[in-house]
Order: C-alpha cells, then sequence, then structure tokens
C-alpha cells in the first residue's frame, strides 16, 4: 500500500537539505577560496537573524527591509571577520586559524547574550500551511528550498560569467601564481567574505522564519552544516550542495523508519564511512 | 561566573576583620554556592526565573537579620546550560570558594552528576530545581537532599489526569484513549518519560508511539509525521527550549492535530514566552509541574505563607516586568525559604553549626506538614537506606492549563480553579478537524 507519511517525509527531507545547502553555500565558498574554515560561520547566521528580529520587531521595518539589512550586515561583518581576525593568521599553521576562528565564535555568543540577553525572540509571523493531498508541508521550509537553488544557480553564474568571478576561481586554484598575473588577492578574499557573509544573511533570513533566535542557536547547526561541509569535499560547492540533500535524507528518512534519534545516528554513521572510503569528501577536487 | 561579591571586596572584608572589633558578631556568615545557568538555553528555559527566585528568598532571609544570627553569603556561578562548566563552578566553589553548602542546579543532566560527585566528598548538597527522579533512586545518597517534586511524580500526574477526566470529557475510557510520549533525551526528559510509561500501562492507556529526540535538534518533521500516522488523543511531551518551540511551530505547519497536549515543567512552565511565540495557540496546553506559589489559596497554607508569596510576586515582577510569575520562580524562591527557614536554623540550634553531617541530620529531621510550603506540599525526606532516600516524600505536582494566557490548575480536584478544556475546542489551529 502506498505510504503517504513516508513520501511527505522524503519530500520534507529534501525541504530540510535545501536549509543545510542554504547554510554550506557560504561556509564552502570562503574555504574554497581562502582556505580558511569560518567556525564562527553558524554564529553569523545567528547574529543576522539577532539583526531582522531586532529591527522588524523592535523597530517595526518592514520585513524585506528588515532582512535586506540583516543580509548587509552580516556580509559586513564577513569582511571586518576576515580584516580583523583571518588576516593577521593567514599563512601561519591551519590550527591557528581555527583557533582564532572557534574564539570569534565564543565571542560573538557572549556578546548577543549581553546584548540581547538569553530570551528565546521571534518575528511572530505565521506562515501559511501547504496543504497536498494528505500531506503537510512548511511553506518556510520550500521558501528556504527555494533560495538555496536560486542561490547556487546566481552564484555559478557569477562565478562562471563575470570577470570578479572567474578571478575568485583563479585565486581557489592558485592562490601563488594569480598575483603574478595581476590579480589582487587581498581584494578577492574580501569580497569571497562580503559574499560567504551575505550567503550567511541569506540563511538567517530563511531561518528566522522558521526558528526562534537564541544566542545558543548556533549549536544545533554548525555541526551539521561543516559535517555537509565536509561529506561533499571542503571548498566544493556542488558536492555541499548535494551532501546537504543525502545528509537531510538520512535524519528524515532513517528518522520517520527508525527513531528520530537513529536518523542522525544514521547520517552521523555514513558520514564516518565516507571520511574512511573518500576522506577528501564525496565530490573532493 | 556571576559573583556576588567580587574577589577584590572578600579580600577587602577579610582584611577588616582583625579591626571589626565587637562587630564580628553580627559578621558571622555562611557561604552558600548557587549553581543556575544564566545563560545558554536553559536559561530561557526557566533557569533564570528559578534562581531570580532564589536571589530574592536568600535576599529577604538577610533583610530579616540572616539565620540564626549568620548572615547569608550567597556566591553565584553560571552552569552555562553545559554538564562540564557545571561540574566545574561545583569543584570551584567548593575548593577554592570553600562554600559551605552547594543550591541550586536547574538542569537533571547537571544534577545527576553533581549530586554523585559531592556527596562522594561528603559535602552537602540542597538540590532547587531538576527534577530526574534518577537524581537519587538507588544511589543512596546521604548529603543530598531534594524538596522539589521529583520526574516519576510529573510522569504519574499527567496520566492520572487524563484517566479521570477521560470518561466525561473524551468520551472514551482510559484503556481508549491513544497515547504519545515525546520527550528530550536527558534524564529529565527521560525520567518524566518513564513515569509516563510506567503510569499510562498501570492505567491500561494505549501507548502509540514513545520517541526521544535531542533538545538541540534542528528539525523535527519526521516526528511530527510519525505522531500524524499514529493519531494520538493526547500527547505527553518533556522538553525544554527551543525544541518545545520548535515541536509546536512543525506541528503547525505538518498539520498534527491532538484533543490535548500535556508538557512537564521547563519550556511549557514559560507561559508569558509560549504566549508572546504563539499567541492564542499556546491557550489550553496543559503543563505539570508544582505549582507557582500565587495560583494557590493562601488560606490553604500555613498563616503568613500568602504574604511571603505575595512578595515573591512582587519582587519578581519589579525585576522582570514580566506579567506571569512562572512555577520556576516558585521553585527556586521556595525550596531556598524551606532550606533557610526550618533545615538551617534547626541544623544550627540542634546540631551545633553547618558542617555537612550537621545539615544532614536537620536535613533527615524535617517535618513539614502539607500546607507548610508556599507550594502547598509538606517536606519530610527518605531516610539512608532507601530507595530514594534524599529525596522529599510529601512533594506533589499539579496539573495547570493556561486559558486566555491566565494559569488555572486543574488537577488535583481538591485544589483546582478551573474546569479543564478538553478536547481543544473546534477553530483552535490544534483542535482535531
Amino acid at each position: 500500500m502506498f505510504d503517504t507519511f513516508l513520501l511527505e517525509s522524503i519530500i520534507n527531507g529534501i525541504l530540510l537539505g535545501g536549509v543545510l545547502a542554504l547554510l554550506a553555500l557560504g561556509l564552502n565558498l570562503v574555504f574554497g577560496v581562502i582556505d580558511v574554515v569560518w567556525i564562527c560561520y553558524a554564529e553569523l547566521v545567528m547574529i543576522g537573524m539577532y539583526t531582522i528580529w531586532w529591527l522588524f520587531v523592535f523597530y517595526g521595518l518592514p520585513l524585506p527591509v528588515a532582512i535586506g539589512a540583516g543580509i548587509a550586515v552580516v556580509a559586513l561583518l564577513g569582511v571586518l571577520l576576515h580584516i580583523l581576525v583571518i588576516q593577521p593568521v593567514l599563512g601561519t599553521a591551519p590550527i591557528n586559524q581555527l583557533l582564532v576562528t572557534g574564539g570569534v565564535l565564543f565571542f560573538l555568543q557572549a556578546a548577543a547574550t549581553l546584548v540581547f540577553g538569553i530570551e528565546f525572540r521571534n518575528l511572530g509571523v505565521r506562515m501559511p500551511v501547504v496543504e497536498f493531498g494528505d500531506m503537510f508541508f512548511s511553506f518556510a521550509r520550500i521558501l528556504a528550498f527555494a533560495t538555496a537553488l536560486v542561490g547556487v544557480l546566481l552564484l555559478w553564474l557569477f562565478l562562471t560569467r563575470s570577470y570578479l568571478g572567474t578571478a575568485i576561481r583563479a585565486i581557489s586554484q592558485d592562490r601563488e601564481i594569480m598575483p603574478l598575473m595581476g590579480v589582487d588577492p587581498r581584494r578577492i578574499y574580501l569580497i569571497t567574505s562580503a559574499i560567504g557573509g551575505g550567503m550567511a544573511g541569506v540563511a538567517a533570513s530563511l531561518l528566522v522564519l522558521q526558528y526562534d533566535v537564541h544566542p545558543a542557536i548556533g549549536l544545533s547547526f554548525g555541526p551539521i552544516t561543516f559535517m555537509v561541509c565536509v561529506m561533499g569535499g571542503l571548498g566544493n560547492m556542488l558536492g555541499g550542495f548535494v551532501a546537504a540533500f543525502v545528509f537531510a535524507q538520512f535524519i528524515s528518512v532513517g528518522g520517520y523508519f527508525f527513531q528520530i534519534e537513529w536518523g542522525y545516528v544514521i547520517a552521523f554513521a555514513f558520514f564516518i564511512a565516507m571520511m574512511f572510503i573518500r576522506p577528501k569528501g564525496l565530490f573532493s577536487r | 561566573m556571576v559573583a556576588h561579591l567580587t574577589r577584590r571586596g572578600l579580600i577587602g572584608t577579610a582584611g577588616a576583620l582583625p579591626f571589626a572589633g565587637g562587630a564580628l558578631a553580627q559578621q558571622r556568615e555562611i557561604k552558600i554556592g548557587v549553581i543556575y545557568d544564566y545563560t545558554g538555553p536553559f536559561a530561557g528555559g526557566g533557569s533564570l526565573a528559578a534562581a531570580i527566585g532564589t536571589k530574592h528568598a536568600i535576599e529577604m532571609i538577610n533583610e530579616r537579620g540572616g539565620v540564626e544570627g549568620h548572615r547569608i553569603n550567597a556566591i553565584f556561578a553560571d552552569a552555562q546550560s553545559r554538564t562540564e562548566v557545571a561540574i566545574n563552578e561545583a569543584t570551584r566553589l567548593m575548593e577554592q570558594e570553600r562554600v559551605d553548602l552547594l543550591m541550586g542546579v536547574f538542569s537533571s543532566a547537571h544534577c545527576v552528576p553533581l549530586a554523585q560527585r559531592v556527596n562522594a566528598q561528603r559535602r552537602f548538597m540542597w538540590a532547587n530545581v531538576c527534577v530526574a527522579s534518577s537524581v537519587f533512586k538507588d544511589r543512596n545518597l546521604e548529603y543530598v537532599f531534594r524538596a522539589q517534586v521529583h520526574s516519576d511524580q510529573f510522569g504519574e500526574a499527567s496520566c492520572q489526569f487524563i484517566a479521570d477526566v477521560s470518561q466525561e470529557r473524551l468520551r472514551k475510557r482510559p484503556a481508549d484513549v491513544r497515547v504519545a510520549i515525546i520527550y528530550e533525551d536527558g534524564p529529565y526528559g527521560a525520567g518524566v518519560a518513564a513515569g509516563n510509561e510506567a503510569k499510562a500501562r498501570q492505567l491500561g492507556m494505549r501507548i502509540v508511539l514513545k520517541e526521544g529526540y535531542a533538545a538541540t535538534a534542528p528539525d523535527l518533521s519526521s516526528l511530527v509525521t510519525k505522531l500524524r500516522r499514529e493519531r494520538p488523543d493526547v500527547i505527553l511531551h518533556t522538553g525544554y527550549n527551543p525544541d518545545i518551540t520548535l515541536f509546536l511551530r512543525q506541528s503547525r505547519e505538518l498539520g498534527l492535530r491532538w484533543s490535548a497536549l500535556i508538557g512537564h515543567g521547563a519550556g511549557y512552565g514559560q507561559i508569558d514566552r509560549l504566549k508572546q511565540t504563539f499567541g492564542n495557540d499556546a491557550d489550553y496546553i496543559f503543563n505539570v509541574d508544582p505549582v507557582a506559589a500565587q495560583l494557590l489559596n493562601p488560606a490553604s497554607l500555613r498563616p503568613g505563607l500568602g504574604d511571603i508569596t505575595a512578595e515573591m510576586v512582587r519582587r519578581y515582577r519589579a525585576e522582570t516586568n514580566a506579567t506571569e510569575v512562572p512555577p520556576h520562580t516558585s521553585m527556586g524562591f521556595n525550596q531556598t525559604w524551606i532550606f533557610l527557614t526550618d533545615v538551617l536554623p534547626r541544623a544550627i540550634r540542634n546540631h551545633g553549626g553547618f558542617t555537612p553531617d550537621a545539615l544532614r541530620q536537620a536535613a533527615l529531621a524535617t517535618d513539614i506538614p502539607e500546607g507548610g510550603t508556599i507550594q502547598g506540599y509538606g517536606v519530610r525526606f527518605f531516610p539512608a537506606g532507601t530507595p530514594m532516600a534524599g529525596q522529599n516524600e510529601r512533594s506533589s505536582p499539579v496539573v495547570m492549563q493556561y486559558v486566555g494566557g491566565e494559569t488555572k490548575i486543574v488537577w488535583p480536584a481538591a485544589i483546582k480553579t478551573a474546569e479543564p478544556v478538553i478536547p481543544l475546542p473546534a477553530g483552535h489551529a490544534y483542535a482535531a478537524r
């Protein structure tokens, strides 16, 4: 007999994959170009969520304006992160880069606690319910899924069809040679950081429609986002995009057939197995 | 760390002691290390409300001259919603700050290892808020005491309530009621869920789903889908925040309906926040908890306790601007008040001071009848050698329901302030169609 609940779980897994793919996009871009892992990436998303909440609820700005401002703020944060934190340790041991961005993670968590308190904040926006047959889907998730698709497409067009995008790809392929050919890597790094931050802002604008924001929300998404990126091959945007959907299906369908915890266990077991089989990720370059 | 007195202040005080002379008698103090989660997800889930209750109880006692001539010097520590931090802070308080006892602790996940560790060191701990029965069950703790309700009682109360009203309200015998049990998978959620399951089976209810999840899980949609498939009449949920808000939000989006949703404390004890997030959709949610003291009729309590409750409420509102005072405030305040007005004075008077052994003997001699605390229940601890040694055997929870943004007591019948609204009224976002 046809199981509509299973079909619903599969589709919800695809929609969850959209959320994870969106989160992975910016992180992969930054790693692919600058070769630095922003451990504090989920905390940048958190700052974006707070910014949108603050402007929409506290200042009463229209939601699209608040979202636009939120994306801009996180893009700017990405630039500041690069100038103030990453740039001084570029060229040093990778562990230093991990540690400084890890420090920023705790700094942002503590700063958010001091500024916004420990309350759980939300926009208070009720999203419509999408009902199809006997199945139900989250409108916010559909929105996130569509945005992830559009985001990947736009990023791909930018990277392949524009001069700047070509320069970014060139730097990511050989950061020693390109400066000799007239490309200013510092400028490329700043632009990449701004785009990476902007992508975190886009993710924030969609997560804030689905989740309460609080200083520790990064704990819910940070580890999974990294696992998705590593599974797809750190720096490989297409790999991360596909890995997000694979990971989400394990969580959703695994959680449907077994206990919900088992969905995560299966996903993590698959991740560990893949690290043995393909240590550089499913789609390593 | 949130220190009430700064290190410099302490050093300054110590330096001034030789010159204090006759004033020394008034400066005797008892150092209490108070551990709560002031940051992290547990803070907004009730820990901060409980911490404020504890702080106000200590302030009120000090304003009244302290305990048997001793000023209470509370040193507050932030567990940051992390077990390892809670343990480190407890160690710091005991070994560096040299506190006389530990108090507080919101999360059962912190409470279980802390209680073991403190007891092994033969130090004294007074647990205020954590509820897991596993803190005490079969551990034979000697220096850890808890007047608070325990998780088995939470689990039993919700099932007994449903059994009591099912025929009249749901037109079903208890044996025909379809029950789903969902819970965060820490000691707190698992403990309450075990109590739910045992009582539901005893009452012959049909458990259609029992499932745990991590409180930090970013997605509960497959759990919601399974719940829709199993069509429970009643969902028994134990969680913190933000998992509760995620569950409620995804349930609405994914079309989950029920006749009754019964929460068991923590995030469900925060009606102001639920109302703020879900508006009228938060109406008619049930919550099992030790009662918020201000909901009780003061005439049913020992004379004078009504005034203390009123002062607790006044101070909480003045500090937080909240309209509703959550049960956690009462828990933090009540447990502290019981200790400072009953156990500690007896330890000093009858057992020679406030050493761990003196406090232990005083705690074991506690005998507060029903109506003797602001939350209504009495206090008498299970003695050493019994399976729940250290746990209050007279504690009891109530079932509350949120109606129009206000909290009503609906069970037990003897103290209820309103009739339960069950099943959900037609037109409610979660009402079965």
